[in-house]
């Protein structure tokens, strides 16, 4: 082959491969590192372990014990650091490497960019988080209703933090530090101090989801079941727009 | 700033008045120039704001001030101007688990190529790399890695190339392949902006220059005319011999020197503006003081007296 530089390939009419697709591929196979994904699973392993010990050693009132075993492992410590550790990092990693440049330097509209690394967030951290929460929910002996509840509130919440965790990546250096800080600081402690305060964390919104379906009293949970679903909803969209804003803005090394 | 050569006819980059600051730091201040088709070298010492210039030539940062047009549109607003444009970005990370083959041809999908199959294929073969190489990038020396960022620069078939520092790395025969791939893609009519902090590979690279330092234009214009421009002052030149009197008295004899200082017993300091007289004289006048020459040794060929004497230092 002698490839000279006024040679380059003719264009052809082959079907040519999907841009959203590719850059969906390419964040996959960028973050979903061995390390990152045994990590997590190992977090939900460990969930579903307690759940057992719980359904196994404690009879009484098994919907309340369940509720209270999601709502304090699970929303407030596995789902959030599941989504934070893969959502941060779809372009928080390639902002601090420097490698961000490459996608940017493209004609790629900033909205695919941003939809792709969303999905492939979903995608790994999803089923990371939620399924394991459910299985260990349906372990506690809550029955039905609280796997219903366990479902739905993982699953909203799962879609509010990868907008949040996403844009975080692309604003600040070290977003894994900051998502921390907000899930163990703010939704932990500043939230369960101030009525307003409440309103900014995520975790107010699943807890009240699940306690307005099992009817177990939950702190932080007096927002009613449609609010709870619609903010959340709503909190993941501004994440992902700001995040399109900020690639449209950003400067980029 | 030291104009040498006349103005860029079919201005493919223009910049104007721009300057970028951060916080208190002054990166780039006050360039104003145009870079027509062809190769132009970027040259300044590091840290003089060739790669910030470069941000603002792709549209990777805005300007604190003034403007920056290539082929006409704004880099910074306009997103399908990416498609005219290639760049080999100075950091050395890529996307370390694909490889050489998937990091190119995921370049030319993102660029819409028709056929990034064979895009990539074509690209790797002009920076002689193997596409079938299945070994990931984080296995890759650092040489390898350069030619790698130059081929997803390529693959496209850009208008307007940016390559920053490209020769970084690279080992001598692939520095010649380089500097003759940029020659080439020049003589093929795209427009190539290659930055260097190094005086003698900008001279392979093109005739036209963009001397940089501080952050502010010093020079503009062709390399031999900055070169001759250079030649007229003196040039400094060390000499250690076993006779350093007897040496600069022969040197001032011969008219070969406008100033000679002897440092000690063993070495003089020399000032010529005719550095070939002089190489011939040093030996003339050696052998006729009975003198032995250790070392001759010019001090200002470096870059940075260059430099220091193009901005007035």
């Amino acid at each position: 082959m002698d490839p000279t530089i006024t040679n380059a390939p003719a264009p052809t009419t082959g079907r040519t491969p999907s841009v959203f697709f590719t850059l969906y591929k390419l964040f996959l196979r960028t973050q979903v590192t061995r390390t990152r994904v045994i990590s997590l699973v190992s977090l939900g392993v460990v969930g579903m372990l307690v759940a057992w010990g719980l359904g196994t050693t404690l009879r009484a009132n098994p919907l309340v014990r369940g509720t209270d075993f999601v709502n304090l492992y699970g929303l407030s410590l596995l789902v959030p650091i599941v989504v934070l550790v893969f959502a941060s990092s779809m372009f928080g990693d390639l902002r601090d490497d420097n490698t961000l440049v490459y996608l940017w330097l493209r004609p790629v509209s900033r909205i695919k960019l941003a939809l792709a690394a969303a999905l492939a967030s979903l995608t790994v951290s999803w089923p990371l988080a939620v399924p394991p929460l459910v299985i260990g929910a349906a372990l506690t002996g809550g029955g039905p209703t609280l796997v219903r509840a366990t479902l739905l509130s993982a699953t909203v919440v799962t879609v509010a933090y990868t907008g949040i965790f996403l844009a975080l990546g692309l604003r600040v250096k070290r977003p894994l530090v900051w998502g921390l800080l907000y899930v163990f600081i703010w939704e932990g402690f500043i939230a369960r101090g101030s009525f307003t305060a409440a309103k900014g964390a995520i975790r107010a919104y699943g807890s009240s989801i699940l306690s307005s379906i099992t009817g177990r009293t939950l702190v932080l949970a007096d927002i009613s079941l449609s609010w709870s679903i619609v903010v959340p909803l709503v909190a993941g969209v501004v994440g992902l727009a700001y995040t399109v804003l900020r690639l449209r803005r950003q400067d980029v090394a | 700033m030291i104009p040498v050569g006349g103005a860029v006819p079919d201005a493919v980059i223009e910049v104007d008045g721009v300057s970028k600051w951060f916080k208190d730091v002054v990166a780039v201040s006050d360039i104003t120039c145009s870079i027509g088709w062809g190769v132009t070298a970027l040259l300044g010492p590091n840290g003089a704001g060739k790669s910030t210039l470069f941000r603002l030539l792709c549209g990777l940062t805005t300007p604190s001030h003034g403007t920056v047009r290539v082929l006409g549109s704004d880099a910074r607003r306009d997103v399908g101007l990416a498609r005219h444009i290639g760049l080999v970005p100075q950091q050395e990370t890529l996307f370390e688990p694909l490889t050489a083959f998937q990091f190119v041809r995921l370049a030319g999908v993102l660029h819409r190529v028709a056929d990034a199959d064979a895009s990539a294929r074509w690209a790797l073969g002009i920076v002689e790399l193997d596409p079938g190489d299945p070994r990931p990038l984080t296995t890759y020396s650092k040489g390898m890695r350069q030619r790698v960022k130059v081929a997803q620069a390529l693959v496209h078939d850009p208008e307007v190339l940016f390559l920053d520092e490209p020769l970084t790395g690279l080992d001598p025969r692939q520095r010649l392949h380089m500097i003759d791939t940029i020659q080439r893609l020049g003589n093929a009519g795209k427009c190539v902006v290659v930055s260097s902090h190094v005086l003698e590979e900008v001279e392979r690279f093109s005739a036209r220059v963009l001397v940089i330092v501080k952050g502010r234009l010093a020079a503009e214009g062709d390399y031999h005319a900055i070169r001759d421009l250079m030649d007229d002052r003196p040039h400094r030149i060390s000499v250690r011999t076993d006779d350093a009197r007897g040496v600069a008295t022969g040197l001032m004899a011969h008219a070969a020197a406008v100033g000679v200082e002897v440092l000690d017993t063993t070495t003089v300091l020399v000032e010529t503006t005719d550095v070939t007289r002089f190489r011939h004289v040093i030996a003339v006048v050696a052998r006729e003081c009975d003198a032995r020459l250790y070392e001759v040794n010019p001090l200002d060929d470096d870059l940075e007296s260059v430099f220091r004497y193009l901005v007035g230092g």
